[in-house]
């Protein structure tokens, strides 16, 4: 049998296939809903040179973090030998990226003595033995944030290390639910081990190992075109996040992309230098976010292998927020990766005009609660903010949806959260005018209120574009900006963005607005019929109507004055030019 | 004259019906075309070609496509939505969630009832069903009256926590009734009494949407079918696999939706008994898609929630992995690398070889390359024109350097792999082993690769039931009446007593044989299965778990253990410390209508069956003489040998080499495949 066309592809179909089969056992093993009802996870097969082979989809954000780990456990064991059955796991942030939370497990395969791949996962861990119950946002060195550890043998020829386990257990505040998500990422990695040898054994080795290699340059090439057609040039970007959680100072992210021929670089070199507050990247998790912006343009609806990413390459110097060195904090790297994320795109928006959205918030925001339930367990519950997306270049942004990073991460139903935890949810609605004015309109941010009703919870607020809107493009207008209101109407009234386990006490409600998203195209030349179907949906206000879109009404409800409004329009027009 | 029982299933090309004759067990087959103007004719037409007088008619089954074209075409009803203050947009958020990764163009589905129809009511419930804010009077009855001027043919109504306490929605159903008469009213407690806003939202709005459409096409079909001589009431299949008459059908008619394909699991479930085998794989495999379903344990394995374009619906399904991989699916390049699917040539233009105009290489044409399928069938006037499947498969041969006979086996090869993938999902993911089962394939072109995918899977039988073409019509003959009962019963089990859940199931069992009495089974026909959503204490998932028929203090106390157990087989793991608590308590009312028993006199004589004809059909590369038999000449204890091939109207057989085939006692045909295990 030689590498024809037809065994390869049914290779890469299979080989995503022992991947899918993998993710689903983590899935419905797994003990916490953040991993099997929020899919805040990622599970990927490894050839033994740690290059992917099929991965499943889990949160965007881990698209690329899983190939650093694999091979952070091959460096590190090699010469004290890696064996058949060895599990090994690893959480530390500047070798693998994200937070201490998310714990990559990676187990070896073999066949014939022969190692021929890994299998790996990665998923977060609720608590991790951080100085607050789950995560904090005022860390300031990366031993606040819990147990560090860096490549470790937790099985050993398929004895559980019982001592490390133990470790584990001993330094979270939920030590059932570690240890059950663990043991779900376990038996993942060792499904994915079966499948793989069973594939293996099937196709031949040598076949599966020439297959992938074609499969590799098939994925280069096409990615190498893509970069090919964007016009040669150097694009650049820069934006500030509100703060670092210490202090109230901005960060500064700057973004400089060159391309050059079938060759995509992204120098981050101009971005703050690691910042006190814990808003700081490992150098992997930075590439793994680089790596996410270049999908979302190259060649989006194809399976990610290792053959992709080799027209990537990334430079950020050590000691800034993207080479983070010990002892910086990273609970909240996701912001900074998201803001990067969106400014490569708003960079190459000059080269590929017309194929890139309006800016939106997609800097992760949480709202996430703690407090001890009537039992007097622990429990921590939050979920991913949906905010408004900006606008695309020929349809208005979707409103209300979770950022780029988070993929499908679901919200959490109030009659769930009302059920299971002292809350009450008051409303979950969209906040209308809060989506940037344009020919096409940015999305509605999103306002949840709540309060507490039992004593003894708290609330974690990490709000971002406090500050910065999403941005409009080509004319259009910024989207609203996000912010949090305690005790509304109250005695205690006032706004809030970002807080550390503040106590919720029993009656006050807190109102958290998500930010909206940029408009794209000038607001006067929005179709007249999109702006009174907006109002009569209750997107737009009348106001913002004549405001913003320079809509004059006539007499009767819904009766535009055609006449005036173009008068109007017109006027709106010059003012801009 | 005898009398006899229809059954008609409606698709996007033909309408299929099938007569099977009461008394002497005769089944009769007829294929019209259907009419998409008005779905109902073709019913009529199609009868009064099968049949000399309706009135012979004992037995009426239906599998509609009404409600689901209406949803699939936007032609639904003008719909209000009635929501608890401060959740208007429950609906239009849901659950914020993106399934499409990297795609930076993705757009939510366009809601089916717009946001300026959605209207917010004052009041509150809590989640153990007390009242936080009682609903004022004067502002429900203004509500009322707005939606009476609204114009609205339909209004979904669904209040935060009614599935603890529907006494709101209760309350704006009876203030609809009163001040917008006419208008169909639908509440969520009664669509679906289950946790969760959004789910529920959807699944009320889903079922106002057709609401209207359903009941209207029912009715008029009722007429018709009385006007038309027919003595018997009307019966509809529906997506839980069991059916209901017409009059239960204009009160639930999200329970319609996925009503066709439901029949070929059905039909498996009948084969059981012919085949002595309750572990079955139903395989359809028609033009674009290709759907599977399992019979587990002698059950069809049914799901609680499914979605259906991005819509979530709760209500029991069968469930159903659909891949876009069937006979027009087109084979294409991407970076040199071959990819088939999941782009499909359609009805139109179809295939190359349909000569309606199409030019990219489909499947069907790879068949027919490889001497799978005929270019003119033995019987029929169908023609295939071969020069265009050849043609079509020119340029892609010649960039990758493969024959056109190597390429058509190859674009086969992989739709067969893509295809095996999917009953994995199905299967191996949840932890279930394909190989303990028998392949049932029917549709179009289920046999055509049946073969195939049960050697990829080790699956040692294939079955191909008698006129696969028309199966799932076939299976609504052999399906009983049922009902799904649902109430949320949020208690950990040590917290709660076997007298508790009885009540509790006491009283779905009571409504459940009210509503049979209503449709007119008899209480010695009534059956009812009862089972418990139970999960481990803070997990969301829940595995449903079989309750006895009573339940006594012994049998409430081993229920942990039987949880255990089933997390053991599902999962692979279990925690037996850990405690348990029950989610939703649920009832299956069946009524058991009465059916032809069919009985085979013994085991059949066995002998060698002879083709009509020979030719040559590719494999592994090789072009092999085969012999092609017709399906009517093959009778009951038929034996031939692979390489054949077995033509019939709208379907066609593959037997590979090596692969022996006999035809059962019940006429189907039994392919022992043999498997690595053997």
């Amino acid at each position: 049998m030689s590498t024809d066309p037809i065994t390869m592809e049914i290779v890469r179909n299979g080989l995503n296939a022992i991947a899918e089969e993998m993710n689903a056992n983590l899935a419905r093993s797994a003990f916490s809903p953040i991993i099997y009802e929020m899919k805040d996870c990622s599970v990927a097969i490894f050839n033994e040179d740690c290059d992917l082979l099929g991965q499943a989809p889990g949160l965007p954000i881990f698209l690329g973090a899983l190939a650093p780990a694999v091979r952070a456990v091959k460096e590190h064991f090699s010469k004290s030998g890696i064996q058949e059955g060895d599990i090994y796991a690893l959480n530390d942030p500047y070798l693998v990226g994200s937070h201490l939370n998310d714990v990559t497990v990676v187990s070896p395969v073999f066949i014939d003595d022969e190692l021929v791949g890994f299998t790996a996962n990665k998923a977060h861990w609720l608590d991790m033995g951080s100085k607050d119950a789950g995560v904090s946002v005022d860390t300031t060195e990366v031993y606040q944030e819990g147990l560090r550890f860096g490549p470790i043998r937790l099985y050993d020829k398929g004895e559980a290390q019982d001592d490390i386990l133990d470790i584990l257990a001993r330094n979270s505040r939920l030590p059932l639910s570690i240890l059950g998500d663990l043991h779900a990422q376990v038996a993942a990695c060792r499904s994915g081990e079966r499948r793989y040898q069973e594939f293996l054994s099937a196709f031949g080795l040598d076949m599966v190992r020439e297959c992938t290699k074609e499969i590799f340059r098939q994925a280069e090439a096409s990615d190498r075109a893509f970069v090919k057609s964007i016009p040669d040039g150097v694009y650049s970007a820069e934006g500030y996040m509100d703060s670092d959680g210490s202090d109230e100072e901005p960060v500064k992210i700057a973004v400089e992309v060159t391309i050059r021929d079938t060759e995509m670089h992204l120098d981050l070199s101009g971005s703050s230098l690691q910042r006190k507050g814990c808003t700081n990247c490992g150098i992997a998790q930075t590439i793994s976010a680089a790596q996410l912006a270049y999908k979302f343009i190259v060649n989006p609806e194809q399976t990610p292998n290792g053959g992709n990413f080799r027209a990537l390459s990334v430079t950020a110097p050590e000691g800034t927020i993207f080479a983070a060195q010990e002892p910086a904090a990273c609970d909240f790297y996701a912001s900074p990766s998201g803001l990067m994320i969106e400014l490569t795109l708003k960079a190459l928006s000059e080269a590929i005009v017309g194929r890139i959205p309006a800016g939106g918030p997609h800097d992760q925001m949480n709202f996430i609660v703690a407090g001890r339930d009537e039992n007097g367990t622990l429990f921590i519950t939050g979920e991913a903010s949906a905010v408004g997306w900006g606008a695309l270049p020929d349809a208005d942004g979707p409103n209300a949806t979770v950022c780029y990073m988070a993929g499908d991460l679901k919200n959490l139903p109030a009659e769930v959260e009302e059920a299971k935890f002292p809350l009450r949810v008051n409303c979950r609605t969209l906040e209308e005018d809060s989506g940037g004015a344009g020919r096409f309109r940015g999305g509605l941010a999103m306002i949840k209120e709540y309060e507490a009703v039992a004593p003894g919870v708290s609330l974690l607020l990490w709000l971002e574009r406090t500050v910065t809107p999403g941005w409009g493009v080509a004319g259009g207008k910024d989207g609203q900006t996000a912010r949090c209101i305690w005790d509304l109407g109250g005695t205690e009234e006032r706004t809030m963005t970002k807080a550390n386990h503040f106590a919720l006490p029993v009656g006050k409600a807190i109102r958290c607005h998500t930010a909206g998203g940029g408009g794209y195209g000038p607001p006067w030349e929005r179709d007249i019929q999109g702006i009174i179907d907006d109002v009569l949906d209750g997107y737009v206000t009348r106001q913002a109507a004549e405001v913003e879109y320079g809509v004059r009404w006539g007499e009767g409800r819904m009766i535009v004055d055609e006449h005036a409004t173009k008068e109007a329009r017109s006027t709106l027009a010059k003012s801009y030019s | 004259m005898s009398s006899v029982r229809v059954a008609v299933d409606i698709g996007g090309t033909f309408t299929d019906i099938v007569v099977l004759d009461s008394v002497d067990g005769t089944t009769k087959v007829e294929k019209v075309l259907s009419t998409p103007d008005d779905l109902s004719r073709g019913i009529f037409e199609g009868l009064e070609q099968a049949l000399p007088s309706n009135a012979s008619i004992e037995f009426f089954v239906h599998g509609t496509t009404a409600g689901l074209n209406a949803f699939l075409e936007r032609k639904g009803a003008h719909a209000a939505l009635i929501t608890t203050l401060g959740f208007r947009d429950v609906y239009e958020i849901a659950r914020a969630n993106r399934p499409d990764m990297y795609n930076l163009f993705y757009r939510k589905p366009t809601p089916l009832i717009r946001r300026r129809h959605i209207f917010e009511l004052k009041e509150r419930m809590l989640y153990n069903g007390e009242v936080l804010t009682d609903i004022d009077d004067d502002a429900l009855i203004e509500l009322a009256k707005k939606i009476a001027e609204g114009d609205y043919d339909s209004v979904a109504v669904c209040l935060l926590h009614s599935y603890v306490n529907p006494d709101h929605e209760l309350r704006v159903g009876e203030a609809l009734l009163e001040h917008a008469p006419g208008v169909s009213v639908s509440l969520s407690h009664q669509v679906a009494r289950e946790w969760r806003e959004y789910e529920r939202t959807s699944t009320t709005a889903l079922n106002a949407y057709v609401a209207p459409i359903v009941v209207n096409y029912l009715s008029q079909l009722e007429k018709k079918a009385q006007s038309s001589g027919m003595q018997s009431g009307v019966h509809i299949m529906q997506s839980n696999g069991g059916i209901m008459t017409s009059a239960a059908a204009r009160e639930r008619p999200v329970q319609t939706l996925f009503s066709g394909p439901v029949g070929g699991t059905m039909g498996g479930m009948s084969l059981q008994s012919q085949l002595e085998q309750d572990h079955l794989l139903c395989i359809d495999m028609g033009g674009t898609s290709f759907d599977v379903s399992l019979i587990v344990d002698g059950s069809a394995d049914l799901t609680l929630e499914t979605e259906l374009e991005g819509f979530t619906v709760l209500a029991p399904v069968v469930n159903m992995h659909t891949i876009g991989a069937g006979g027009g699916s087109v084979a294409w390049l991407e970076a040199g690398g071959l990819r088939v699917g999941p782009q499909s040539a359609g009805a139109r233009p179809g295939p190359a070889c349909y000569g309606q105009g199409g030019t990219d290489p489909t499947v069907t044409d790879a068949n027919l390359v490889l001497g799978r399928i005929p270019e003119k069938f033995l019987s029929g006037d169908m023609r295939l024109d071969l020069a265009a499947a050849q043609g079509s498969l020119v340029d892609l041969s010649k960039s990758l350097g493969l024959s056109s006979e190597a390429l058509a086996e190859g674009i086969v090869d992989i739709v067969n792999a893509k295809m095996a993938n999917a009953i994995r999902a199905l299967t191996v993911e949840r932890g279930i082993d394909p190989r303990q089962f028998t392949v049932v394939a029917y549709g179009g072109a289920g046999p055509l690769h049946a073969v195939f995918l049960a050697k990829e899977l080790s699956i040692p039988t294939v079955v191909v039931p008698y006129a696969p073409g028309t199966f799932s019509a076939w299976g609504m003959l052999h399906t009983d009446i049922k009902h799904d009962f649902v109430r949320s019963f949020f208690y950990k089990v040590a917290e709660t007593s076997a007298e508790a859940v009885e009540t509790v199931l006491g009283e779905l069992i009571s409504e459940g044989s009210e509503t049979l009495l209503g449709e007119g089974v008899s209480n010695e026909r009534m059956r009812f299965r009862r089972t418990a959503d139970v999960r481990y204490v803070g997990q969301e998932y829940f595995l449903n778990i079989e309750l006895p028929d009573s339940i006594d203090e012994t049998s409430f106390a081993s229920l942990p253990e039987k949880f255990h157990d089933a997390y053991l087989t599902r999962y692979g793991h279990s925690n037996p410390e850990e405690s348990i608590e029950f989610v939703n308590l649920r009832v299956s009312a069946v009524g058991e209508l009465p059916r032809h028993t069919e009985d085979s006199s013994g085991k059949p004589k066995s002998r060698q069956a002879s083709p009509r004809t020979t030719r040559q059909v590719i494999f592994e590369g090789n072009a092999v003489e085969s012999g092609v038999y017709d399906r009517s000449d093959l009778k009951p204890g038929d034996r031939f040998d692979g390489p054949a091939i077995v033509e019939e109207l709208s379907c066609t057989t593959v037997v590979p080499p090596l692969v022996e085939a006999l035809v059962d006692a019940y006429g189907n045909i039994v392919i022992r495949v043999g498997s690595n295990q053997e």
